[in-house]
């Protein structure tokens, strides 16, 4: 069954091939860049998203690469066989977690992630300023490196989350959904 | 006895204030200061912080105990490795000894203390010093996040309920 | 914009910073990749807004700066609450165990190692330097070639001067110096950096005092 397999390479590959750091560095680091964009816009919340998911995606389509190597998968034969492979390898593999999938839609093009953790968010109180629970998302960068990482791999997604629980909601979860398989017509190049 | 809680910042500046009363001995955990009394808490304790500085090079522990009285009222001290200042006033309940309630027997055991409470005695030292732990807790959640900056003011209800379950739980 | 602070909103399942265990994490461990990632694009970002290396450089020295001041506290809790009793003798009040804590403990903690050497200038008794022969900063990130003079580990700096100036140890300033034949070179220890700490004179004039009380 593709999930125990995906799960199985997600473990191989964290406990063998990974160099590991120590966590907190990591999320105190994450933590500091997010409040720098929100002093850097002024508490514009919807910028200081866009600027996370475009940092996301810079890092997700340098990341693949990475991804690839260690985990030694080839192609997905669906998507729902990405759908595994970014929880339990790709997640894993970074963040040590395996977010669950989740509610698949009938036409199999969309899948939740749900976040029970979320190393970039611990310790994290949003500001109570009114704003910042209906406005920012705090882990937003994690949409931009699925969105990259899935690029490179010729699939054209669209990821956001729906609910955090730093907003005050019970879960975490991320929607991310299939908007096209990118055809390999690119033009040959000169040489 | 009433308590007066504040956190000072690194610049003099409160961030967080609570009162309270005790809790043990079957006391109801309500402060009973004089109206007047509340400016004059705050003044007492702004006035500790000088004792505070005085003793903070000192050996660096973090509980200093009791660092300052004033008639009745007694302070104690936590600063933090932020060299953030947690004060508390302890102070014997001033109005209520003759006031006929059901909690009458419970507050004048209480308030039969006052003669005898003496700040340096371990059984005074060690609930307050359990207290303030309990606090630097949660402090320390409150001081990780990547929105928290120094000597801003603490808000969180959150944060205020942790203050009293420890303020409950030990005095 | 009015300050409207009605209270944060709190999952029901009272999932907040508060009900979390503070040690909860120490010892958990994330990806390498994933801190180079985040950090390059922490630089990059940077570098759009700043004008030269040196303005970068303090910028990441500012960011740095917080993750001392919360790291103080965090990891000066934790040292307590291992030991037999609560805390005691525990704030560094002097320039030694002060640094002897940010070699030391401070390194352990974000790199899994103590620095390499701890110093004090010979030519100014208020400047005293920390070397590092391979930062996981310079040594896993790859910068833009653009900006390759510059020494990531202003980062780090920042991080010390913020456990410093917390700690109430105030600096005219913490920051991270390529070590002679660093920087690329053949050196066996190319990315060796040295991080200067320059205490201010009240700082030096407290600790004197103090040396003479006992």
């Amino acid at each position: 069954m593709a999930s125990t397999k995906a799960a199985r390479i997600g473990e191989d590959v964290w406990k063998t091939r990974v160099d590991k750091v120590n966590a907190e560095l990591v999320t105190l680091t994450y933590g500091t860049i997010v409040a720098q964009l929100c002093a850097d816009f002024d508490a514009d919340y919807a910028e200081v998203n866009r600027q996370l998911d475009k940092m996301g995606y810079n890092i997700g389509v340098r990341l693949i690469e990475d991804f690839l190597a260690k985990s030694g998968t080839a192609a997905c034969a669906n998507f729902r066989e990405t759908a595994e492979m970014i929880a339990k390898v790709g997640f894993k593999m970074f963040l040590n977690i395996t977010p669950p999938i989740t509610n698949w839609s009938g036409d199999n093009k969309q899948f939740s992630l749900i976040f029970d953790e979320n190393p970039l968010a611990d310790f994290v109180e949003l500001p109570d300023d009114g704003r910042a629970q209906d406005e920012l998302w705090f882990s937003n960068i994690l949409c931009g490196v699925i969105r990259g990482a899935l690029e490179m791999v010729q699939l054209q997604v669209e990821a956001h989350f729906v609910s955090d629980v730093l907003r005050g909601n019970d879960t975490t979860e991320m929607r991310i959904s299939l908007i096209r398989i990118i055809d390999d017509e690119m033009p040959p190049d000169d040489e | 006895m009433s308590y007066y809680f504040a956190i000072i910042g690194t610049k003099d500046n409160p961030l967080f204030e609570h009162e309270f009363g005790t809790s043990r001995q079957g006391g109801d955990g309500v402060a009973r200061f004089r109206e007047d009394a509340r400016h004059m808490n705050q003044f007492i304790v702004h006035s500790s912080l000088d004792i505070v500085e005085e003793v903070q090079w000192g050996g660096g522990q973090m509980y200093l105990k009791h660092v300052d009285s004033f008639r009745n009222s007694h302070v104690f001290s936590f600063i933090t490795g932020g060299n953030v200042k947690f004060m508390l006033l302890v102070a014997p309940d001033t109005h209520n000894a003759s006031r006929a309630s059901s909690a009458s027997t419970a507050r004048s055991s209480t308030y039969g203390q006052v003669s005898t409470y003496n700040p340096t005695a371990p059984s005074t030292e060690e609930p307050i010093r359990n207290f303030f732990i309990e606090v630097y807790d949660a402090w320390l959640k409150t001081i990780m996040s990547p929105f928290y900056q120094v000597n801003m003011p603490v808000k969180s209800p959150v944060f205020r309920g942790r203050v009293a379950g420890a303020a409950k739980k030990y005095l | 914009m009015a300050a409207s602070s009605t209270g944060l909103r709190y999952p029901s399942n009272k999932k907040t910073i508060y009900d979390r265990n503070i040690n909860r994490t120490k010892t958990s461990e994330l990806s390498r990749a994933a801190f180079a990632y985040l950090f390059v694009e922490m630089i990059t970002y940077a570098q759009r807004r700043v004008t030269g290396i040196a303005d970068l450089e303090k910028r990441l020295n500012t960011q740095g700066y917080p993750l001392g001041l919360r790291l103080l506290d965090l990891l000066l809790a934790r040292t307590a609450s291992s030991a037999t009793t609560s805390p005691a003798n525990l704030r560094p009040t002097r320039i030694l165990p002060l640094l002897q804590f940010i070699h030391t403990t401070l390194w352990r903690h974000l790199f899994g190692r103590p620095a390499d050497a701890l110093e004090r200038s010979a030519a100014n008794a208020a400047e005293y330097m920390i070397s590092d022969n391979d930062p996981l900063v310079n040594g896993y990130v790859s910068v833009p070639k653009e900006i390759s003079q510059l020494n990531c580990a202003a980062f780090v700096a920042g991080v010390i001067e913020g456990v410093c100036e917390g700690a109430g140890f105030a600096t005219d300033g913490v920051s991270a110096h390529w070590a002679e034949g660093a920087g690329g070179g053949e050196d066996m220890w190319p990315g060796k950096t040295i991080f200067l700490i320059r205490f201010r004179e009240e700082v030096m004039e407290r600790e004197e005092i103090l040396g003479r009380a006992g």
